[in-house]
């Protein structure tokens, strides 16, 4: 251990000197990296007598997830035999305990992953804009779009997106067919929604639809209030983090209220239901005892697969609206992201890392979209030209399908991309309002002042 | 008479048997998981018998993640377990026969310090105790997750000490009469004495070192190094998708070396009473 | 005092020496103050307090210390916020919720599991083929832990159609709504689940029962006691300092019960098994308020001070113990 301590160390020297140079490290044959074909031979000569360098890289998944991951680190080792990457990799809960306590001794990872909860961590990350500029990070190949799903309201550019992602609601077609109620268009409301799923659990007995569980708050939050007004008009919280995007709180009450009710008629799970929820795979639309529920797309796969096996279909439909001509409210957002902490002392060699890693095509089939879509065009391509004619495969054509209407969608100028720290304190007292209207303590008008009572004392 | 006795016997038996079974039933569950698949887990209900038996979980499971197989860390375990349970019985014994049968200065305000250890949640403690260990260029290493055993662990230390009590104070007016000092009286006599004490600690300590898993995750950073305890959680994500067989196959696995260390030590602890031949 | 100057004197008599008078008072003094009371203490105490001093007191120092302040983690700057996190604390809703949650679950769960623990120690003790198989049946469950496993297993357990229900229903014609409705039977769910891993108590206390002289069962034979007698006259008291030992360290444990919170209720529905230690979590890890969890976790480190405090002085008048009298 004290050893590697030391090689790091060195590796640390050895790297700001070679940052002098300024070459890419980039050995490998791809089509699509040998733009900088010159600068990479020269770099190559340079190496050849240099130590290693040593990068940290951490992620959260599961064990598909590190599988693949590891595959494409092993990959990358040997097309760059000067970098050795030092990987982690945790359960979604563990990798922030660990993160913050590597926060807190400034000792970060050197590669770190992030969702959209980074600004805990934001004084941690290393922008990626110089990077880009200085042609280390190769963005030729990646939409702009899809760098600003990415890039905090300043526009910086935090990370690099490991996939695209986006929320939809996939429902039971059979289910809707037996309560006879037509199947969701693109523009249905969210008074649709619950009309569907009343009438789901008159005919089945079933719930009509699943919890939202911890999405809640991204639906009854977020999304709803973003759909009211013009487009871009109101958020949850405003552009840049910095207090309420709306003023009015009852903004948020149609929804509690149409929730709770759900809840009390039994159309959707009580607490005691929810509970018995422990992730996608045993949600109540999967083991048959709901019509619908609240899904992030790229979980879609899995669920659609699953069900299929038992014979069922199921399908995606877009977030419900407040009105017919309102706005979606939904646009295309970052699955996670990669980030350079801070604290690296290989900060160039980790971005290139990164660069490889979301540029890469061989690099990109091997881990198959299993984050998100990828950001790339030809990685895209190629891992959406990939899906086989099986159950995954037609899971996957409907995501990507999905995703692709999503990006019609007119989406405001501005977007947060991230949530301000302690949004999480937010989201369990949100729930807990609305678990308490149920119950009859509170109305959904005192909820909702409450909760944005709560939302706005983060900024205080 | 006889007849009467054999009627309670078979009462007692069936009793215990029954509700033993009760006891192990979400054991035998959790067991009979790794021979399931997602579905019959999350929706086949509470039936011990898998409808398809699932014989790949095991195999899945034990090849770990990114080429780490499970052998690397039940190795893992091994050690860490091993060594931080020799630490907890040579350094608990020694503070327990200090605070126990010593008269010295300080004596209630260290066993105070000692109890007070043990009512600050871990959550709050986590941070500071890393950064000590961060300074001290020790993150990465076994360092931080065995030494600290070395030092006593107050649940253990407390038991012994109470377990000392039980032995009576002549046994040490007579070794002073012997002329035996203070030290040579624990080697000599409180130690043998204290054997019960000594397995239980051995037992417990055992298996809840094998659980612990937030001391590897903290202090750990290489995959390489982690215990079974902390791979197993690698399974199960939130946010993706998980392989419950495959976990629940390493977890039956996972239980065979602490149910072992029990079964090994249980036998000095049912050997009929008052077979030690302490005090009678 | 008294024992080092009786054990030199002793030493005296053993080794007479006339040759070595010079050197004598060195050895004497040496002698002495190496068998003296508080050498021998400081030297068997010292790897606790050597752990304590470098590994304990560091930290929850500085625990204290950011009660007093505004930590959270991301910010850089921590400033002081005087008794800012304590006001706080007194008018957190949830925090009261936790607190009294908490002490419903220790009041339930302690005196349950001892009970338990005792029991099956006690009955399974005899010198038989069977009782090790038993005693293993009994103690699997405490092997598992809380893992994710036995999270699922239990949640299936209470779940609205799972095996308790059923079999409710079978019984009763009803079921019980376990995790939901106003959330106030949540708790028991976890209440059994602690009690279903006595294994730690159930093993103390199986030693110390052999540590009980048989003499005293024989004895008492003689003397005409039955089975009753025996076990409230003879096993309770002797057993006393273990139990004791058992309630303190088990009514510490269930005050910072955590894990089985966590991995089967998250605290929910409405806050009804928000065990102080998991708000302590959440607001520390999840919420990022590490100031403001350090207060609520020196607070109740004084609660527990006292109640331990009342349980060691109400001990006096029950723990029989060997070595004191």
């Amino acid at each position: 251990m004290k050893k590697k301590l030391v090689a790091l160390l060195m590796a640390a020297t050895l790297v700001l000197s070679l940052a002098a140079c300024g070459g890419k490290e980039d050995t490998t044959a791809n089509t699509d990296t040998k733009t900088n074909t010159s600068s990479t031979t020269k770099s190559n000569e340079t190496k050849k007598n240099d130590e290693k360098i040593t990068l940290r890289m951490a992620w959260w998944g599961s064990q598909n997830r590190h599988d693949k991951t590891v595959a494409v680190i092993e990959m990358y080792e040997k097309s760059h035999p000067n970098v050795d990457i030092e990987y982690e990799f945790f359960s979604f809960d563990d990798y922030f305990t660990k993160l913050k306590t590597l926060v807190a001794s400034d000792n970060v990872w050197d590669v770190f992953q992030l969702g959209g909860n980074f600004p805990d961590y934001v004084s941690k990350i290393e922008y990626l804009d110089a990077y880009v500029k200085d042609g280390t990070i190769d963005t030729s190949k990646i939409p702009d779009a899809y760098l600003n799903i990415t890039r905090d309201t300043d526009g910086n550019l935090v990370g690099l997106s490991n996939g695209l992602n986006t929320y939809g609601i996939a429902y039971d077609v059979d289910m809707f067919k037996k309560a006879g109620v037509a199947e969701p268009t693109g523009t249905w409301t969210w008074d649709d929604y619950a009309d569907a799923a009343r009438k789901i659990h008159k005919a089945t007995g079933h719930f009509g639809t699943s919890s939202f569980t911890s999405s809640e708050f991204a639906a009854g939050c977020s999304t709803y209030v973003g759909q009211q007004g013009k487009l871009g008009e109101f958020g949850f919280f405003n552009i840049g983090l910095t207090g309420m995007g709306f003023k009015d709180p009852q903004m948020l009450t149609p929804y509690i209220q149409m929730r709770a009710d759900l809840i009390k008629e039994g159309a959707s799970p009580d607490a005691g239901a929810e509970m018995e929820i422990t992730n996608i795979e045993n949600d109540f639309l999967v083991t048959g005892e709901a019509g619908m529920t609240w899904v992030a797309v790229n979980q879609f796969p899995t669920i659609y697969k699953v069900c299929a096996d038992q014979g069922r279909t199921l399908a995606l439909a877009t977030l419900p609206r407040v009105t017919k001509n309102g706005n979606a409210g939904s646009h295309i957002q970052s699955s996670q992201m990669l980030c350079v902490s801070k604290d690296s002392k290989n900060k160039k060699a980790a971005a290139e890392f990164i660069s490889w890693f979301q540029n890469d095509v061989e690099c990109n089939k091997i881990l198959d979209g299993e984050r998100g879509i990828p950001i790339n065009d030809d990685c895209r391509a190629a891992v959406s030209g990939n899906t086989k004619n099986d159950a995954e495969g037609n899971g996957k054509k409907i995501m990507f399908d999905y995703v692709t209407l999503v990006g019609t969608f007119p989406t405001p100028e501005k977007v947060n991309v991230t949530s301000p720290a302690g949004q999480d304190e937010v989201v369990d007292l949100y729930r807990g309002y609305i678990q308490k209207v149920v119950s009859g303590e509170m109305t959904a008008s005192e909820a909702a002042k409450l909760t944005y009572e709560a939302a706005e004392k983060l900024f205080k | 008479m006889r007849t009467k006795n054999i009627i309670y016997k078979i009462i007692y038996h069936v009793f215990v048997l029954a509700f033993g079974f009760c006891m192990v039933y979400p054991v035998l569950w959790m067991i009979s998981g790794a021979f399931k698949d997602n579905q019959q887990i999350l929706n086949g209900g509470l039936s011990l018998i898998p409808s398809t038996v699932i014989k790949t979980n095991f195999t899945t499971g034990w090849k770990g993640f990114g080429g780490i197989t499970f052998t690397t860390f039940f190795k893992n375990s091994a050690i860490l377990t091993t060594i931080a349970t020799a630490g907890t019985l040579i350094s608990s014994a020694f503070v327990s026969y200090a605070l126990s049968r010593i008269q010295f200065k300080g004596r209630g305000f260290w066993f105070s310090c000692m109890l007070a250890t043990m009512m600050l949640p871990g959550q709050v403690i986590m941070i500071p105790s890393f950064l000590i260990w961060h300074k001290l260029k020790l993150v990465g290493t076994y360092v931080p997750l065995v030494l600290p055993y070395f030092f006593g662990q107050a649940f253990f230390i407390y038991q012994m000490m109470q377990f000392m009590k039980g032995i009576p104070r002549e046994l040490d007016e007579a070794a002073k009469i012997d002329g035996c000092s203070k030290y040579r009286l624990f080697f000599k006599i409180i130690l043998p004495l204290l054997k019960p004490s000594i397995i239980t600690t051995i037992i417990i300590q055992f298996y809840w070192k094998w659980d612990d898993y937030m001391g590897p995750l903290l202090y750990l950073s290489s995959p390489k190094t982690m215990p079974v305890s902390l791979a197993i959680k690698q399974f199960a994500d939130a946010t993706s998708t998980t392989d419950y067989g495959a976990m629940f196959a390493m977890s039956s696995l996972s239980l065979i070396p602490v149910f072992l260390i029990f079964l090994f030590f249980n036998r000095y602890l049912v050997q009929g009473i008052g077979t030690s031949g302490l005090k009678g | 005092m008294t024992d080092a100057k009786k054990n030199s004197k002793v030493n005296k008599l053993k080794y007479p020496d006339g040759k070595t008078t010079v050197k004598r008072p060195f050895g004497e003094r040496l002698r002495r103050f190496i068998n003296n009371d508080n050498t021998v203490g400081y030297v068997f105490a010292m790897p606790f307090i050597l752990g304590f001093l470098g590994f304990s007191l560091i930290p929850m120092i500085t625990s204290l210390v950011y009660s007093f302040t505004d930590m959270t983690f991301g910010a850089k700057e921590i400033h002081f916020a005087g008794l800012r996190n304590f006001i706080a604390l007194s008018r957190d809703d949830i925090f009261a919720k936790s607190v009294w949650v908490t002490f419903k679950y220790v009041i339930l769960s302690v005196p349950l599991k001892l009970t338990f623990a005792l029991l099956v120690a006690f009955l399974l003790t005899r010198k038989s083929r069977m009782v090790t198989l038993y005693r293993s049946l009994y103690y699997i469950p405490s092997l598992v832990g809380g893992s994710v496993a036995v999270a699922l297993v239990w949640k299936q357990i209470f779940a609205r159609k799972g095996l308790f229900n059923t079999v409710w229903m079978d019984l009763f014609d009803k079921t019980v709504n376990w995790f939901g409705g106003n959330g106030k039977l949540a708790i028991f769910p976890l209440i059994l689940m602690s009690v279903w891993q006595f294994g730690s108590s159930m093993i103390i206390f199986a030693a110390g029962l052999k540590e009980i002289p048989e003499s005293y069962y024989e004895a008492a034979m003689i003397d005409g006691a039955n089975g009753f007698q025996r076990f409230f006259k003879i096993t309770l008291p002797c057993l006393s300092p273990i139990i004791l030992y058992n309630l303190i360290m088990q009514t510490i444990s269930a005050f910072m019960v955590f894990t089985q919170a966590q991995i089967i209720t998250q605290g929910g529905p409405q806050n009804e098994t928000m065990m102080y230690a998991l708000y302590v979590y959440n607001t520390a890890i999840k919420y990022s308020k590490m100031a403001y969890a350090c207060a609520m976790s020196w607070v109740m480190l004084v609660i527990m001070v006292i109640i331990t405090l009342i349980i060691f002085k109400t001990s006096k008048k029950w723990v029989f113990s060997e070595a004191d009298s």
